[in-house]
């Protein structure tokens, strides 16, 4: 996983947490100038970029067993 | 669209402004006496400014017979409307005034139909605030426009968002959900 996927998995992170926090408003869980609409989405970009580098490095953790079999 | 959240503004606290005339405004901190109060004819909801801050749950359409008043003439006069946003947004004004007048009371009635775009349900702040020459006043009342979230196109939209942007984090994740060998 290159370091564009992690860009890309902290975005696309960013904009779920984004339209979580408007689902939350939208269904009256919060109130429109609740600080929590705000930290979602920067949460969501934190945690998109966490996990993604948690992805890195299981694949790069799945691929070394591999090339040491293959070799 | 601004007018329709100016209606609701003005019906608010009372912060309304009309010809020469002061506007209402809420007796809270502040040192000009201000009062106001709304009526919504239809529905029957009476809110007096200086007692409770909501949430209201208003009709989304009504007709509001509103007054207002403040104790002493108030010269130059100047007040604002703002619907509170979320951080670091702040706050958008949906109405202002400024003037000079003697007046020290006014009252009025104001129609207003808020479009379906807007959600149902949804607690929003309306601050408004007034300035004279004998002090100010501000207050907050929290209002909900009644009905349920999906009387709005905005709620299955934004449902429909959510998913979508799920289905594509999980696809961008995926390493991480699969099985290391």
């Amino acid at each position: 996983m290159s370091y564009g996927r992690v860009v890309l998995s902290a975005f696309l992170t960013m904009l779920l947490m984004l339209f979580v926090a408007a689902d939350l408003v939208l269904f009256g869980v919060l109130p429109l100038n609740s600080i929590v609409v705000t930290i979602l989405p920067l949460a969501g970009l934190v945690l998109g970029a966490v996990l993604a580098i948690m992805a890195r490095k299981r694949q790069s953790a799945g691929a070394a067993p591999a090339q040491t079999a293959a070799v | 669209m601004k007018l329709r959240y100016l209606s609701l503004g003005a019906v608010a606290l009372g912060f309304v402004i009309g010809g020469s005339a002061s506007h209402a405004n809420a007796d809270v901190p502040g040192g000009s006496g201000c009062e106001g109060s709304a009526v919504w004819l239809e529905d029957g909801l009476t809110i007096v400014a200086e007692t409770d801050g909501g949430p209201y749950t208003i009709p989304r359409s009504d007709t509001v017979r509103w007054e207002g008043s403040v104790t002493d003439a108030p010269g130059v006069y100047s007040g604002s409307v703002t619907v509170e946003l979320p951080p670091p947004f702040g706050e958008v004004e949906i109405d202002s005034w400024s003037g000079d007048s003697e007046s020290t009371s006014n009252s009025g009635e104001h129609e207003y139909d808020f479009p379906s775009l807007v959600p149902a349900g949804v607690e929003f702040s309306v601050n408004g605030e007034h300035i004279d020459e004998n002090g100010g006043c501000s207050g907050t009342i929290a209002f909900e426009i009644d009905g349920g979230p999906f009387d709005s196109p905005i709620a299955p939209i934004s449902l429909g968002g959510t998913a979508l942007f799920a289905i594509l984090t999980g696809l961008a994740l995926k390493p991480l959900f699969m099985k290391v060998i």
